[in-house]
């Protein structure tokens, strides 16, 4: 890399260091650079700057050598990453494969990792719904965890800020336990959904179906234009990065808007091995990098670092960051380091048909997916046999049949004139699942991966409350569908591992005390205040929303701290 | 040259997709480039005339002028289990005699196969697939779009 002289130190020194560049690392780099510092953005993944090397995206179903199925020996050769909805030949290239980079299974975790610049956000599902006060209350109210350090009045504005240069559709729908946001136009539920919606509330009290909010442009402003995106065009293809930037990735969004300040030095192939602590001065002073593909060690120095490596890299990181002041691993005075590991509980499915409507179809394709029902259950106070509850997904489309039975001319004719059918309905339960120390990831002692780092060992499972939550969701949306007139209601309870939500959290957590938790108010480490650490290792706990904005927020939110902090010489 | 139009010379276009012809000399190889299974030039022949019987040649093409044997071939040697190409190049053995027979005693043949047979229902299944998601189908019959720009959740119909 011509670009880096890496013999100089002088050379390798920066005001900031951004360990990763997915949704959390994008937009720390992004607010680093816009207030001015020297930016240095690691990436352990190859490149993937926006539109070029999006190699799928405009390809037609026919263009897939094999119409978007995975060869038989793909498949086999990966079953974690299989499993996962998005996992096509149309981006597989955006997956880590199994056999890349493994990692040890004390209890079976589907971990689900994109390598690359933009990391997961090129993948992500694009929910985007903002944490409530019953959500920040939650480990108060009910015992568990720690308490939050921080309240939704903390966080509010800046949803706002992330929300308006990130775009975000949705209605405002005045829930106290969903607040409303700086909203581009909804996508509109259709005729099945509001036909449910209005079934719900008027059955139900308190219970709401709203559409879904989503990180797509509906109606793009001046802020988005400048970006270089524009209106989202209802591909729906979004896994394979999207031409048009509909929708919100760093690689459409926050790095290159970093890029333009001409603060940021963005590192690709570079697999960040520890944090480096200078036990004299007490500070961390930079980073000890692997390249990925030359092996060569190099270290990087900043005033500040932030890390946003995913969730469980984000732990794995600080554990491997050793030093006499901290045996295991930076920060962790507390002993909670790699502890108290939660997810969203994905683990429950219902579908049936609905015989209503039948003059009515859709047009185009939906974005945003259909609604959302946010959490009802022991929101205002317990009134269930398990803790906090669960939101759900629910999406309703007109079904087509073409006669398949037959050879010849008859067939031919059948699938050539496929014929509408009854609508079909579906919801999927996203639960809040409870943190626990036994809930945990270590390093394993002996196994290495390619960069002499070690393996991390991950031990997270259900526990009963997620079985109890799962059986309500289940009896719960049964009677609501019931109650709507649909019929041919069929309950899928998958087995999935925990981990296949891809909403792993925690682990570095968020709290007001040092003896119990990693991170101030401020995503800053207690120990080690130069650090900070906003994405999903931060949460002390789960809540039942997509949890991206939440990172955003806290992102942007640090870095206006950590600035103010510097300008006052106390980093 | 761009490279996209220097790769499409190797290549043939089945039911849309570009595959990589073959480079086996010998006279009776097949015209792809298979890699896990042994299907010779006249296995292509008689699955071409399957095709043909399951999708025929009406006012629009058919299966073989789709060359959606070549995408069964494909698919065959590339997503489906070692087992399941067992049982389908054996099916496919026990049809040879319907081999040249025309296509309706091809038809009775496979209407006669039990539905679960290997061979029958992957090979009915694929070329269907092939079909509904080739270029010509998404073109001309049920219109893929691929930037839609649009979604209306209430169209109005009549019934």
């Amino acid at each position: 890399m011509s670009n880096f002289n890496i013999d100089s130190k002088k050379d390798r020194q920066y005001d900031a260091i951004v360990i990763g560049s997915g949704i959390s690392g994008g937009w720390s780099a992004k607010e680093l650079c816009d207030k001015g510092l020297k930016t240095l953005v690691l990436e352990r993944g190859p490149d993937v700057k926006h539109v070029t090397d999006y190699p799928t995206t405009n390809l037609y179903p026919w263009e897939f050598e094999h119409r978007n199925e995975l060869p038989y020996a793909v498949q086999q050769d990966n079953p974690i990453v299989n499993r996962c909805y998005a996992f096509h030949e149309d981006a597989a290239h955006f997956f880590v494969k199994d056999k890349e980079h493994p990692y040890v299974q004390q209890q079976p975790f589907d971990w689900i990792r994109g390598y690359q610049v933009g990391g997961k956000s090129l993948l992500w599902a694009r929910q985007t719904q903002r944490w409530s006060d019953f959500d920040f209350e939650g480990p108060a109210r009910d015992g568990f965890a720690v308490d939050w350090p921080i309240r939704y009045s903390d966080i509010q504005p800046w949803y706002d800020y992330v929300e308006r240069f990130a775009g975000i559709s949705g209605d405002r729908d005045g829930l106290p336990e969903l607040p409303d946001g700086e909203f581009l136009p909804a996508y509109p539920l259709n005729i099945v959904e509001k036909y449910f919606k209005q079934q719900v509330e008027r059955t139900y009290p308190g219970r709401k179906l709203i559409a879904a909010r989503c990180a797509h442009l509906s109606e793009p402003e001046p802020i988005h234009i400048q970006q270089g995106r524009v209106k989202c065009q209802h591909r729906t293809l979004c896994q394979r990065g999207c031409p048009f930037g509909g929708y919100f990735s760093s690689n459409a969004s926050t790095l290159p808007w970093a890029a333009k300040t001409g603060n940021m030095t963005l590192r690709p192939d570079s697999v960040v091995h520890s944090v480096l602590y200078d036990e004299q001065q007490g500070r961390a002073i930079g980073v000890k990098v692997v390249d990925r593909l030359t092996h060569q060690e190099i270290d990087f120095y900043a005033k500040i670092i932030f890390v946003n490596a995913s969730a469980l890299n984000t732990n794995l990181l600080l554990l491997n960051s050793t030093s006499n002041r901290f045996p295991n691993g930076l920060g962790n005075d507390s002993d909670t380091l790699g502890k108290y590991v939660a997810f969203h509980n994905y683990s429950a499915r219902i579908s049936a048909e609905h015989d209503g409507h039948l003059d009515y179809k859709t047009d185009g394709r939906n974005p945003a997916g259909g609604g959302y029902i946010p959490r009802f259950r022991n929101l205002h106070r317990q009134d269930s046999n398990f803790l906090r509850g669960y939101a759900a997904g629910f999406s309703a489309y007109r079904g087509m049949h073409a006669d398949e039975s037959g050879l010849g001319v008859a067939l031919k004719d059948s699938v050539l004139n496929p014929q509408l059918v009854h609508w079909g309905v579906g919801s999927h339960m996203m639960g809040e699942t409870i943190p626990k120390a036994s809930n945990y990831v270590a390093l394993d002692p002996s196994l290495q991966d390619e960069w002499g780092i070690p393996q991390l060992r991950i031990s997270v499972e259900y526990d009963d409350n997620d079985a109890k939550m799962k059986q309500d969701y289940l009896d719960t949306m049964e009677e609501m569908f019931t109650a709507a007139g649909f019929t041919n209601i069929r309950r899928n309870e998958s087995s999935q591992a925990p981990g296949l939500d891809i909403h792993e959290m925690g682990g570095v957590r968020m709290g007001r005390d040092p003896k119990t938790s990693m991170l101030n108010k401020w995503n800053q480490l207690h120990a080690c205040p130069n650090v900070f650490i906003t994405d999903g290792a931060c949460m002390t706990s789960t809540a039942t929303q997509n949890p991206s904005l939440t990172y955003m927020a806290l992102s942007a939110r640090a870095v206006d701290y950590a600035i103010r902090e510097m300008k006052k010489k106390n980093i | 040259m761009n490279r996209r139009t220097a790769l499409r010379q190797l290549f043939i276009l089945a039911g849309g997709v570009w595959m990589a012809t073959s480079c086996d000399p010998r006279p009776n190889s097949p015209s792809i480039e298979l890699r896990n299974i042994d299907l010779t030039r006249s296995d292509e022949e008689f699955l071409g005339q399957l095709v043909d019987a399951i999708i025929p040649t009406t006012d629009s093409p058919g299966g073989r002028e789709l060359n959606l044997h070549l995408f069964v071939m494909k698919m065959l040697d590339d997503c489906a289990s070692p087992e399941q190409q067992q049982q389908f190049l054996e099916g496919l053995a026990l049809a040879e005699q319907v081999k040249d027979k025309g296509e309706d005693k091809q038809r009775a043949y496979l209407n006669d196969l039990p539905k679960e047979d290997t061979f029958y229902s992957f090979l009915k299944r694929r070329a269907l697939q092939g079909y509904k998601n080739s270029a010509y189908v998404m073109k001309n019959k049920l219109i893929y779009e691929l930037v839609p720009g649009r979604y209306n959740g209430a169209v109005k119909i009549s019934v």
